[in-house]
């Protein structure tokens, strides 16, 4: 179903994954990706919770877009997402509060996420429920798919486990510094580059 | 133009006091959990600390706030002290436990901490802190860089700020819980 | 001393030691998007600066007075409603609701005083005033400063002083970073830097090295307690 005003659900889904990933091609939300991504449990928790949160958002927004104003649409934004953000912040201290411990403040900074304000300002306020709810789905498996990414190589070469369990030999030293903030920096921005260059490469070279 | 502003306002308003009551629900439902997890992180450590103990409450001596450990029958087998101050990289809390007469230090755990991963953070590790289990109260415990004597605690290699600011904690701790004990009992 | 030795102790902390840039990671998307002139990253650095102190003055009072447990107005109103009665009022599940009003407030507020009596300097980092709302420092701020309010006893708790400064050195240390941030990439324009890695890429693995320098001022803060004891 083609809507008259943008991309469908669809193109709206496939395009949050990878050709408008929020973490490489937009460069959005770049906090929480440094901050929890030294492990894959943290950094999968997080990306639970931002989808829980960006699902929520993008369709409240959605519903209630006829009657946004111009002037005070982002404190409603950001209203609805804090709300929400205290959701899924008391769930996760009520069932899961080792993780809740671990991630600390970088849950309620969920709220300022440029990814779910810009997803709210250039989707959800303009188009259906479907479309929203298809494209919030979209950029949180991107976004899933970027601190993926970056927590498996910070977890792997720093202390040579993934999700906790060893994946290399006892012999290998365990990079501190890639849990420490400058290999959170480094990981992000070499990989940022390597994106880039594939992207460069395959715009070459007529496909 | 501001008139316009707060007219246009209400719609904020509305979802303001709609996500504050659907806010409240959720604390309601889920505030007491939250609590209970909150004080089992401290509570269940407290058999490990003072070892036979079947159960703990809360309990304030001079001014400190502890954790009194009980036998089956209620009897005080020891106490377990909140203790925190700052470590190398950030804040450490810390529980310490001791006999029931504050004589000696039975158990050490760290409840929080943030040192540098595989050198600093080694101080959560059963080995390092056995070391404290047994010491005497009266005097100071000391940190050395080589084999441990009496009242004497090695430091880990590449970590002594890490060791260093445990160890401060423990004395001061346990100083000021002896003084105020000392008060409680006059 | 001793009260002047913490003010002390907080300020270094979180300007260098702690820098809320390079080491809890938040204001990275101005700290990318606005470092790439020296001009630029002042303005943005004064404007953090400014409404973080505000917001941060504004959550203190509210924090403290009302949606803390056992917060002395919010008692006193549920003792109006049912005397005698010993619950405490937690109203701490609004917090971050309400420090988002705080924070979009602190913004107008800080653009209309400086609209008003400093012409220049809003010509100066006017525009950065309605960037600053989703700005992750300050509500970062405002969360420290609700851990260190909220249920807090002894010396972890803040009084507004304290919290001040806290907010204050924290939007320093935002400056100080960008402010480096902006003086390296003015340099880098003269630099041969390789296409993949232009503009964000390049931006991190800098970021990186920064962090790296400011990992060896940790310690610092011990080590000065203890001087100054």
């Amino acid at each position: 179903m083609n809507n008259a005003n943008g991309p469908t659900g669809l193109e709206r889904f496939i395009n949050g994954i990878l050709p408008e990933n929020p973490t490489y091609r937009q460069v959005l939300g770049m906090c929480p990706t440094l901050a929890v991504t030294a492990g894959m449990a943290p950094a999968m928790t997080m990306a639970g919770a931002v989808m829980f949160v960006l699902i929520c958002a993008n369709i409240m927004i959605s519903i209630i877009r006829p009657l946004l104003k111009p002037h005070l649409r982002i404190l409603v934004f950001t209203l609805t997402i804090a709300a929400f953000v205290t959701l899924a912040d008391r769930f996760l201290a009520a069932y899961m509060y080792e993780m809740s411990k671990q991630l600390g403040p970088y849950v309620p900074l969920i709220i300022v996420n440029c990814i779910i304000i810009c997803r709210c300002e250039v989707c959800a306020s303009k188009q259906s429920v479907r479309a929203a709810a298809a494209d919030a789905l979209g950029q949180s498996f991107g976004f899933a798919l970027g601190l993926a990414s970056i927590a498996t190589v910070r977890e792997i070469l720093g202390s040579g486990c993934w999700f906790g369990l060893r994946v290399l030999p006892d012999a290998w030293p365990g990079w501190v510094v890639m849990i420490l903030p400058p290999g959170a920096f480094l990981t992000l921005g070499l990989l940022m580059g390597a994106v880039n260059w594939i992207a460069q490469a395959r715009k070459a070279s007529p496909a | 133009m501001r008139l316009q502003y707060i007219k246009e306002a209400w719609l904020v308003l509305v979802l303001g006091v709609f996500f504050g009551g659907a806010l409240a629900g959720v604390h309601y439902q889920l505030g007491d959990r939250i609590s209970r997890n909150k004080l089992a992180d401290t509570l269940s450590q407290v058999p490990m600390l003072v070892s036979g103990s079947a159960d703990s409450e809360p309990a304030q001596v001079g001014g400190m706030l502890v954790y009194r450990a009980m036998d089956e029958a209620g009897q005080t087998l020891g106490w377990v002290l909140p203790a925190g101050g700052p470590g190398f990289a950030d804040r450490l809390e810390l529980l310490i436990g001791l006999d029931a007469r504050a004589e000696k230090i039975t158990g050490l755990y760290v409840l929080d901490q943030k040192e540098t991963p595989g050198l600093g953070n080694r101080i959560v590790e059963q080995i390092w802190r056995g070391q404290f289990k047994g010491t005497q109260t009266d005097r100071a415990i000391k940190l050395v860089k080589t084999a441990p004597g009496e009242n004497q605690v090695q430091a880990i290699t590449g970590a002594t700020i890490s060791s260093q600011s445990v160890t401060d904690i423990v004395n001061r701790s346990v100083r000021d819980f002896r003084a105020a004990m000392d008060e409680a009992n006059k | 001393m001793d009260y002047v030795t913490s003010l002390i102790l907080i300020a270094v902390s979180t300007a260098l030691i702690n820098n809320v840039v390079l080491h809890y990671f938040v204001g990275i998307c101005p700290f990318i998007g606005v470092s790439r002139e020296v001009g630029m990253a002042v303005g943005m650095g004064a404007a953090v600066t400014f409404v973080t102190v505000v917001a941060a003055a504004l959550s203190w009072v509210l924090t403290y007075y009302i949606m803390a447990p056992g917060a002395p107005l919010t008692s006193w109103v549920w003792t109006l409603i049912h005397p005698g009665s010993q619950a405490v009022v937690d109203l701490s599940v609004l917090s971050y609701v309400v420090y988002i009003f705080v924070i979009a407030a602190s913004v107008q507020l800080v653009e209309m005083y400086v609209r008003k009596f400093f012409p220049a300097l809003y010509k100066a980092f006017g525009v950065f005033l309605p960037l600053i709302t989703t700005n992750c420092v300050i509500l970062f701020v405002c969360l420290e400063i609700m851990k260190h309010v909220s249920g807090a006893t002894g010396p972890a708790f803040w009084t507004l002083d304290k919290a001040l400064v806290y907010a204050f050195f924290a939007g320093v240390g935002f400056a100080v970073a960008i402010l480096i941030m902006a003086g390296l990439r003015e340099e880098l324009d003269h630099c041969d830097v390789p296409a993949p890695l232009k503009g964000p890429g390049i931006t991190l693995i800098i970021a990186g090295i920064l962090a790296l320098a400011f990992l060896g001022f940790t310690g610092v803060d011990k080590s000065l307690a203890d001087l100054l004891r």
